[in-house]
């Protein structure tokens, strides 16, 4: 199939969406799949752009959402992406995020023909929604399938796009976690690994650190290893003198030492206060066999399994976290138990799984256009099977022929496919 | 008086541009609909295909002749009645899994119904878009719709396989 996927933010600017699609594409040209991603650009000369990457223009900052989106859009860009939908001649177009005024929107515009959105904002207030949600009608209600990543961003989808998407969660690599080795030259002993922005309040490192003195109190000889961009002197301050060298904070980590990072410690700790829509840290930690402790939020307890492949704390409560941190590190036949839970509970969020779900998507609304062959060929061929074995042999005329017309006269449609 | 007609003209240029683009609108999406009750359609044929093999692995007995009857009677029907005869299937599906040999392969049973609520709900979708917009007053009364129905929910229960 030649599918062209649209991605509305900066590719040379890290970020969740822009990581989707790279996994996404990845995933979909190993099974064999032809993919052209459409997207902005800010440093083309300086990027290291994967071949089916097709720069879409410079992005400017614009303040949206509570925090700066890199966006393209005007004339030119419209040309761009109306270029792009016309030499690419797709089977199918993905468009991510489509609400957001960059290259999908543009894509969304320019295309007709079989279109999947994926909506990946758990907002419950966009703020293009609100200005244009009328406006925007005419161009997303040419999406024939939706996709949410999350139920939160579902919903988003149902209150103000009307009518339903389908679920399929952001997908982990999980072969790239699983049996990562811990990283070199690190002392011996209990350690609890974090990962997220250090100064950004909703990933809970407070608490953690405000959990430390009881922790160290119930398993003397722990560590804490911090991981993720942020001022160090901020947290160092926050812990007291005397457990100081009990924190190890390496900083941003890139993609390539993460399972390392998370295979270091014996327990992964997500004390996030609020507003997370999905836990794709959480499935990592669990991919690479670390049995997890999180703050007990919605979209958390989904990953875990409402407590069985990991161990759920109440929101801010360091005391808590403290005595399930310690109950965890002294019970390794617990931690065996969590982490084969966990492993078999990433499954559904494996990028083989996920991709297989949306290439099922694609096959639907292509079907509808453009019938896919095999499927619909082996369908009838079973119902031939199974009605030249019934021995009805009445029945099996009118059936048959039946059957046979219906052949007929989609006949040409198939043909068309390529 | 002449700024009067240059006004009008223009409000009537722009009503007429409007309706226009109304009735486009409404043509692309009833072809959404039809689009994607192709796609459904599809989907539950293979859905009743799957159920026929699973129904010729099962051991003879109350439960196959229900899955067959449930799945030859919904490849016959058209798009009236067919809810309750795809509900039907589901339920005789349900009833059947308790007797399936331990060997049998339910792998085309799961990904057709996987399909079917895909389908479904880009079905479901597409209509409630086109009601939408076809439910205004300006497009019920031009009749922009033309002698087009309007198009209807499938709503069905189509959880069959437990994952």
């Amino acid at each position: 199939m030649r599918v062209g996927i649209a991605c509305p933010y900066s590719w040379d600017v890290p970020g969740g969406v822009q990581a989707h699609v790279r996994d996404l594409a990845d995933h979909l040209i190993a099974l064999g799949h032809e993919v052209s991603v459409l997207t902005p650009v800010d440093d083309p000369d300086e990027a290291d752009l994967p071949p089916y990457v097709v720069p879409a223009g410079r992005a400017v900052p614009v303040p949206y959402n509570g925090s700066v989106a890199r966006l393209v859009f005007g004339p030119l860009s419209l040309a761009r992406a109306r270029r792009w939908v016309r030499e690419g001649e797709f089977d199918v177009l993905h468009v991510h995020e489509p609400t957001v005024p960059s290259v999908s929107m543009l894509a969304c515009f320019a295309a007709s023909g079989p279109m999947v959105a994926t909506f990946h904002t758990a907002t419950a207030r966009s703020r293009a929604l609100q200005v244009f949600g009328t406006a925007l009608q005419p161009v997303l209600e040419k999406v024939t399938g939706r996709i949410a990543v999350s139920p939160e961003a579902r919903r988003v989808v149902v209150e103000h796009l009307g009518g339903d998407a389908v679920l399929i969660p952001n997908g982990v690599d999980v072969a790239r976690f699983d049996g990562a080795s811990p990283l070199p030259g690190r002392p011996a002993g209990p350690t609890v690994v974090f990962l997220g922005r250090l100064d950004e309040g909703r990933k809970g490192l407070a608490v953690l650190l405000e959990a430390l003195p009881e922790l160290v109190r119930l398993e003397p000889e722990v560590r804490l290893l911090v991981a993720g961009p942020g001022d160090a002197g901020d947290v160092r301050a926050a812990v007291p003198r005397s457990l100081r060298d009990r924190v190890e904070l390496l900083g941003r980590v890139s993609d390539a030492d993460k399972p390392r990072v998370f295979a270091s410690g014996q327990v992964y700790c997500a004390p996030n206060t609020h507003g997370e829509s999905f836990g794709i840290v959480l499935v990592e930690a669990m991919a690479t066999g670390t049995p997890v402790v999180a703050s007990d939020l919605a979209a958390f307890r989904r990953v875990l399994q409402d407590g069985r492949a990991g161990v759920l704390v109440p929101v801010r409560d360091p005391g808590a976290l403290a005595r399930a941190l310690g109950d965890l590190l002294h019970d390794r036949a617990r931690r065996a138990s969590l982490a084969t839970a966990a492993r078999s509970a990433v499954e559904a969020y494996d990028w083989r799984t996920v991709t297989a779900q949306v290439v099922a998507v694609y096959e639907t609304v292509t079907a509808a256009v453009a019938p896919a062959v095999h499927v619909e060929v082996d369908a009838d061929l079973e119902v031939l099977a199974a009605l030249l074995d019934d021995g009805d042999e009445e029945d099996d005329a009118g059936r048959l022929v039946t059957t046979l017309r219906r052949w007929i006269a989609e006949r040409p449609r198939r043909e068309r496919v390529p | 008086m002449i700024t009067g007609i240059v006004v009008g003209l223009g409000v009537l240029a722009l009503s007429v541009l409007y309706v226009t683009w109304t009735a486009g609108r409404l043509d692309r999406l009833h072809a959404r609909v039809d689009a994607a009750w192709a796609a459904l359609d599809a989907a539950l044929v293979r859905r009743a295909a799957a159920a026929r093999a699973v129904a010729a692995a099962l051991p003879a007995g109350p439960e196959a002749a229900a899955l067959e009857h449930a799945a030859r009677v919904t490849l016959d029907v058209g798009p009236h009645g067919r809810e309750a005869l795809e509900n039907d299937l589901s339920r005789a599906l349900r009833g059947a899994l308790p007797v399936l040999p331990p060997d049998a392969d339910l792998t085309e049973l799961e990904q057709a119904s996987t399909r079917v609520g895909l389908a479904r709900s880009f079905h479901n979708a597409a209509v409630r878009n086109t009601r939408v917009v076809r439910l205004r007053r300006l497009p019920r009364a031009l009749h922009l719709a033309g002698h087009r129905e309007l198009p209807q929910y499938f709503e069905i229960d189509d959880t069959t396989v437990p994952h």
